[in-house]
Order: structure tokens, then sequence, then C-alpha cells
């Protein structure tokens, strides 16, 4: 359903003013989202100033930077810190994206504004509960079916076959994409969002999976896969560049192709 | 997860409060706009070809359901209206076939092409609705 507006217990207020570093040579403004389960009440737009002089490139280095010398209990999810492990996703600038490959001189502004991934429940600063994303990741069965017994040695696909999974394969599942889509944040729990679709194309057009009449049923539904209306904020955010409305259309092309 | 019926005793992450729109999400919105104006323009349409049909008088005169409508159309307020369907109609035909290119051959799926087309789109409907009024105005 659509709600453009927050619920009552999500509408931000402005929080707390950290001081600025002393002897500062280079200072840029950060306004970050704030909210713990503990303290409770609304949560908060805290504003940092960071010397860049003392920070590393990326944005990910202002989180680590704050977390280091301004306040400790900021949280956000980080591991590889090199973009292949999709923990730092969020909204930085307006767009989601992984914080470890977006440089703070990429995002235009005097101030930097970093939010959680949209429309999720928060469960503490930048930390979203990503629970049904990933239940809807295992809704598509991202792994190889089939029905013919196995042979000796691996399942032999030809170079073209294998390059049919160009573009697909890399999805690290930031859910920068399906927590970009206005589809997605009204029709969350029944449509099952770019990234989802995406694995779920992964896997249609692999040559060596026996499953696809099953797997084009199972997103046979008013809402699992027609709920993308080519609004394309999937393709325009991925950290990686891949473009998960393309696919979509793509699936929306084999359920045709398969009545006709 | 709908935010109408928001339960959870977690705050939801602001979207559109934070969210910096860009080309392709306004001309997606824009679709859905020119869609549902363009549905409730057709009932005036309707109405102006109903009346057309309509019977003249026995002096010659249109039939007076006919000069109604006219007299609608011709107010200022109906020409803004009708302006703007014009404008309405050129938007959601061009961004029509660009649905029809996504879903058809799949074209146009790059970002940086969709938000050009976008561009296109919107300067298509105004140019083209302008060009319209000129045509009807001095022609």
């Amino acid at each position: 359903m659509v709600q453009l507006t927050l619920p009552r217990n999500s509408k931000l207020v402005t929080g707390k003013t950290w001081p600025k570093p002393e002897g500062a040579a280079k200072l840029k403004k950060f306004k970050i989202y704030r909210y713990s389960p503990e303290e409770g009440g609304q949560p908060r737009w805290d504003t940092f100033w960071v010397d860049l002089t003392k920070c590393g490139p990326m944005v990910l280095d202002v989180l680590i930077y704050i977390k280091n010398n301004v306040d400790p209990s900021l949280a956000f999810r980080r591991s590889c810190r090199e973009g292949v492990c999709g923990s730092c996703a969020m909204n930085i600038g307006g767009n989601n994206t992984i914080a470890c490959t977006k440089g703070w001189d990429e995002v235009a502004g005097n101030t930097i504004t970093i939010a959680p991934l949209p429309h999720l429940p928060v469960v503490r600063d930048l930390v979203p509960d990503l629970t049904n994303f990933y239940a809807q990741h295992a809704y598509v069965q991202p792994f190889l079916k089939t029905d013919t017994p196995e042979p000796e040695k691996e399942w032999k696909q030809s170079e073209d076959q294998r390059n049919e999974l160009n573009g697909l394969y890399e999805c690290i599942l930031c859910a920068s994409c399906s927590t970009s889509c206005p589809s997605y944040w009204w029709n969350g729990d029944k449509y099952l969002g770019p990234a989802a679709l995406l694995q779920a194309y992964r896997w249609l057009i692999d040559s060596r999976d026996e499953a696809t009449g099953e797997r084009l049923d199972d997103l046979e539904d008013p809402f699992k896969l027609y709920r993308c209306h080519t609004i394309m904020n999937c393709a325009q955010v991925c950290p990686k560049g891949l473009n998960p409305a393309k696919a979509i259309a793509k699936i929306k092309h084999m359920m045709v192709e398969r009545v006709s | 997860m709908s935010s109408g019926d928001w339960t959870d005793p977690r705050p939801m992450s602001p979207h559109l409060q934070v969210w910096k729109p860009h080309l392709t999400m306004a001309a997606s919105i824009t679709q859905r706009i020119t869609g549902v104006a363009l549905y409730f323009g057709t009932f005036l349409i309707t109405a102006w070809v109903f009346a057309l049909a309509m019977p003249a008088k026995a002096d010659g005169a249109p039939a007076e359901c006919y000069t109604v409508i006219e007299s609608i159309i011709s107010s200022v307020f109906g020409q803004i209206l009708l302006v703007l369907w014009a404008a309405a109609v050129l938007f959601h035909l061009a961004n029509g076939i660009r649905h029809l290119l996504w879903d058809g051959p799949h074209l146009g799926f790059e970002p940086k092409t969709a938000s050009a087309w976008s561009a296109f789109n919107y300067i298509f409907a105004i140019v083209g609705a302008a060009a319209i009024w000129f045509a009807a105005a001095y022609i």
C-alpha cells in the first residue's frame, strides 16, 4: 500500500551536533541517521564533522573515523571493505550504494546525508532488518535444479552459455536495488523485488538448470514479478553496475513466450 | 511491507524523505499521472463527440448540449485543460513507445540511455503541445 509519509514512530527529529575536531585542516559535515532500541524514542539526525585529511577516501572510512574518534556507539555493518560482501549498503546522499566503494568526494553538496537502506525496520542506526529480503532470495531457489542423473564430472556449459550469466552472477546481495524501488517500498511483502528477480533470471537462463518451467510458475502472480513498472531505480543505483530492470523484462518475456 | 499498517515497534527507515529523485523515476510517475489524466480527459472528448452527433435545431443552430460543451472548452479553464491534455497525450505516447521497446527487444535499459530518453519524452511533450497550439492558432 502506498503511504508517502513515515509512520508516527519513524518521524525524524534533529539530534545531537557533535563537536568539530580540533585543529582540523579540511572539515566536512555529515548528517547521519541514529536510532537506538534501548533509548527508544524517535530516530534522529546527528551531525558530525570529519577531518578529511585524517580519513580514507571512502564513505566507509568516514564512518570508521567517526566510530574511532567521535562516537563509538555508531552502528553499521561492514566486512570486506572492497565491494564484494555487500554488508555496508546504505543510503548515501539520497541514493543507495555500498559505503566502501563510494568516495566522499563523489557525493555532491556541502553536507552528506547517510541513512539506512530505505523503507525497512531499523535495528540500530544504519543497520536495517533484511529478514524479508533474504526470505525472498530463498524463495527463488538460487541453486542448480536438475532431473537428469549427475554426470561423472562437471555439468558442462559452452562458452556462449556461460556468457549468458555475465552481468547476473556478480550480484553481491547488498539490497541496494530492492530497497531503492518504489514498487518494493509499497508492496515489499508481495513483490519479490529486483535483487531476488535478478537471481531468479540468473537460474532461468542457466543452460544446466532443468527447472525453468517450475521457476516461471513460482513467479506467475499479479505481484511477485509484475509489480515491476520499469522505474529503473534498481539499475540507477546498483553499485556493481548490474541491470535488474533488464533481467526482469527478460523474465516477463519468457512468461509470454511459454504461453504463445 | 506497507507503511499504512506499520505495526513494528522499530522505526521505518526514511524512503521518499531522503531519496534523491532522478529522471527515470520522474518519467515513471509522470507516465502514471498522465495515464490517469487521459482517462478523465476521455470523458470530455466523449462528451464533445456525443454533442457533435446531436441533431441540430430547426434553424440550423447547433444542439443545446453542443453549445454547453463548446463554452466549457473555449473558456480559459478549458483551454488550459486542453493544453495540459495535449502534453499528457504526447508524453504518454512517447513513454508508451519506450515501454514497448523495453519489453519487446529490451532496448534502452542502460541507466544513462534511459535517463536521456526520459528527458526527451518531457521535451517531446512540451514542444509538441506548443507546436499543436501554435498550428491551431496561426495556420
